[in-house]
């Protein structure tokens, strides 16, 4: 038996809802529809009552969110991709992150974006937007990677007390399997080394985690031996597993699937060069989204963002500096 | 078959551009990644532009003797889809943001033009400089880990690196650690290891050497007839001494665009102790004659073998005086103090034949060799003439040292 990327969502808020009477998921479709991408399937059936559709306001689904987080429940957003949740910026960065802050209530809500690029998105579909929500002080940004992380890591965003931004990818949803859902996790906050090696250190989080996998093994074939440093989450950011990794290899790749202007792989590369300047051996480099709008054709999409291709070229031209 | 750019490297950071002086390859020649394809200058040396793939030479668009800004397409190589691929080098910009934020050609005829316009901080690849070669350019990871152990970049001198442009990178650096655990390992004293750090900071400075035979038969008779018994060194000193007294500008230092003048004639002399050398200072050796200094430097050279200087016998001198006669050594070019400009050299005296004016014959006479190392940055081969003649005139006359 294995279990989707997707599944592992839909088991995760299937859990929470079983578990918790606090807990209830509100968005567009997410009823009897099952949400855009079916990660509610059945839910509304399963939890009567429970799992709510929204009218078609991303502000107006944050704000009531953030009203029943104050009266004590711990609501799950689904937007319907991640592009979408600009509307809602106003009561997320404004309301939702720094409500703790202001008023000593939590704000325990977790807010699901569909994120990354598929092929054909387009500009409005193709998004990531963790950069955006890991600038303000107060949200926690999740990025899984895995099936295995994509449901606990729900689970946690769930458990904790602050506002969690969930950035699951969609390119993950069908691809990405797990042979079981885990029975334990890694606290959030703790990167994992999902590779070993000695030779040069890739750090990625979400779907670039895989393809810098994939790069790895083609590169082991070729003699070298690549770290894979996968976030988890970006904010907050493991510093600590990641100077230790270039510790380890004193090569930095940085790979993103978002904008490179002031993105996590700027952010990366300043806190090894701040910290672990003395541990590099060649100069930090970073693979982004080419800095334009998503194209729609598949052709211009492949070059558009980061491939196994791109990221083991990256490797080869980072190993020869 | 994809064309891939000859690109003008990155030749040092204060360098834009730089003339093609030769081609080493011709239109046609297959060329392996890294070889060298042209040489070209700068104000500064003469380095290569390297092959960044293997391929066959399509064309060459530099001109013999022009110059070209870093990042200028120099010429095309046809290489295989495969080589290119594996490089990344079929996209533009790949795997770095545009600095300039263009959108990326496909062709790359958009970006040469954008290439001929302006000169571009960094070419992609490369971002170390091309005159990298060997430890003259460290990564922070060989400088932190070389602070660690102790280690200049002099002790790196004999590994050769395999990083870009041939620098050493830190997997060379612990191959040569792990080398040397194979040999027979000594700690060398702490006097070894003072030596060896002056010579190396001397030996930052551009050094040049002239000398002049000394006929010494003036100063062994004054020694068989005076009071005085000091050793050829302490003629040599204080006629040093005398000379620099007349003129002090040869033995100023050069800081910047500053000749920073010696306040006092204190001049030093080598001895061999242990396992290195001590330099003892007689001070105002121009203002004492040779009779008044020989006790003192006597008393000096005991202490020196013994370790024992007191503080003020040592450093703040403005020049200094070796014997390496003593080690039967006629010729030799000593490296002056990192802190001075000069060093006076003596060489071993032996018999030659003399022509007597007088005589109409040639009579044996005693002579050796003086030599006098400088830094060039403060004085010149003539100026350095001129003191070695003085000294040598000086010594001609022994009564009036």
């Amino acid at each position: 038996m294995s279990i989707t990327y997707l599944e592992a969502i839909r088991e995760a808020q299937a859990k929470a809802l079983a578990d918790d009477p606090r807990v209830f998921i509100y968005g567009q479709d997410v009823g009897a529809f099952g949400g855009a991408f079916k990660a509610t399937k059945n839910l509304a059936k399963e939890f009567p009552g429970r799992v709510l559709d929204a009218p078609i306001s991303e502000d107006a689904m944050v704000g009531a969110a953030v009203g029943a987080a104050i009266e004590g429940m711990r609501p799950i957003i689904e937007m319907q991709f991640a592009d979408f949740s600009t509307p809602g910026l106003n009561q997320i960065i404004n309301q939702a992150a720094s409500l703790f802050w202001r008023t000593q209530v939590p704000c325990p809500i977790t807010i699901r974006l569909p994120s990354g690029g598929t092929s054909g998105g387009g500009p409005f579909h193709s998004q990531s937007m963790e950069a955006i929500y890991a600038h303000y002080p107060g949200l926690i940004v999740m990025t899984p990677a895995t099936a295995e992380d994509a449901y606990s890591m729900l689970l946690e965003a769930v458990a904790i007390d602050d506002p969690v931004i969930f950035c699951e990818h969609k390119l993950l949803y069908y691809h990405c399997k797990a042979e079981r859902l885990p029975t334990e996790a890694m606290p959030v906050g703790k990167a994992r080394i999902a590779r070993a090696g000695r030779d040069l250190t890739i750090v990625a989080y979400s779907a670039m985690v895989q393809d810098s996998l994939a790069a790895a093994e083609e590169l082991a074939g070729e003699g070298s031996e690549i770290e894979v440093v996968d976030l988890r989450s970006i904010k907050p950011l493991d510093t600590d597993t990641v100077v230790a990794s270039v510790a380890r290899t004193g090569r930095l790749l940085c790979v993103g699937e978002a904008w490179p202007w002031g993105g996590v792989t700027a952010e990366v590369i300043a806190r090894v060069a701040t910290e672990g300047f003395g541990l590099l051996d060649a100069p930090p480099q970073r693979l982004n989204s080419k800095d334009t709008p998503i194209p729609y054709h598949p052709n211009l999409w492949t070059v558009h963002r980061p491939t196994v291709r791109s990221i083991g070229a990256a490797a080869r031209n980072l190993l020869r500096m | 078959m994809p064309q891939i750019p000859i690109i003008m490297p990155q030749l040092g950071e204060a360098i834009a551009e730089a003339s093609v002086i030769s081609f080493l390859i011709k239109v046609g020649d297959q060329v392996a990644a890294g070889q060298d394809v042209m040489e070209v200058e700068t104000n500064k040396a003469t380095m290569n532009v390297a092959s960044p793939c293997p391929g066959k030479v399509d064309r060459l668009l530099a001109k013999l003797n022009e110059s070209y800004p870093v990042g200028a397409v120099l010429g095309y190589l046809e290489v295989t889809d495969e080589d290119a691929r594996r490089l990344g080098l079929d996209q533009h910009g790949s795997g770095q943001a545009d600095p300039a934020g263009h959108v990326p050609g496909n062709g790359g005829e958009s970006v040469d033009e954008e290439r001929k316009r302006g000169v571009h901080p960094t070419v992609r690849g490369l971002p170390v400089p091309a005159h990298a070669a060997g430890a003259s350019y460290m990564s922070p990871r060989m400088k932190a880990r070389m602070a660690e152990l102790g280690l200049h970049a002099a002790d790196l001198a004999g590994v050769a690196g395999s990083g870009a442009a041939g620098r050493v990178t830190i997997q060379d650096f612990e191959k040569f650690l792990a080398q040397l655990e194979q040999s027979k390992l000594t700690t060398a004293s702490s006097m070894r290891v003072a030596v060896a750090d002056a010579m190396r900071r001397s030996w930052t400075r551009p050094l040049a050497t002239v000398a002049l035979p000394c006929n010494f038969e003036a100063i062994l008779a004054h020694r068989k007839t005076s009071a005085v018994k000091g050793g050829p060194a302490l003629y040599a000193l204080r006629a040093l001494a005398l000379a620099l007294a007349e003129n002090s500008a040869p033995a100023g230092r050069l800081i910047g665009n500053k000749i920073v003048h010696p306040p006092a004639i204190d001049v030093g002399f080598a001895v061999e102790a242990e396992e290195g050398v001590l330099v003892p200072v007689l001070r105002r050796a121009d203002t004492r004659p040779l009779g008044q200094l020989v006790g003192r430097y006597n008393e000096l050279v005991e202490l020196a073998r013994q370790r024992k200087l007191p503080a003020d016998a040592t450093g703040g001198s403005i020049a200094t005086v070796t014997n390496f006669g003593t080690f039967g050594l006629t010729w030799a070019t000593p490296i002056p103090l990192p802190e001075q400009t000069l060093v006076l050299g003596l060489g071993a005296g032996k018999k030659v034949p003399f022509w007597d004016e007088k005589k109409q014959q040639f009579v044996p006479v005693t002579e050796a060799n003086l030599t006098l190392s400088f830094d060039h940055r403060v004085l010149d081969g003539g100026a350095a003439g001129r003191l070695l003649t003085r000294v040598v005139a000086l010594l001609q006359t022994p009564d009036k040292l």
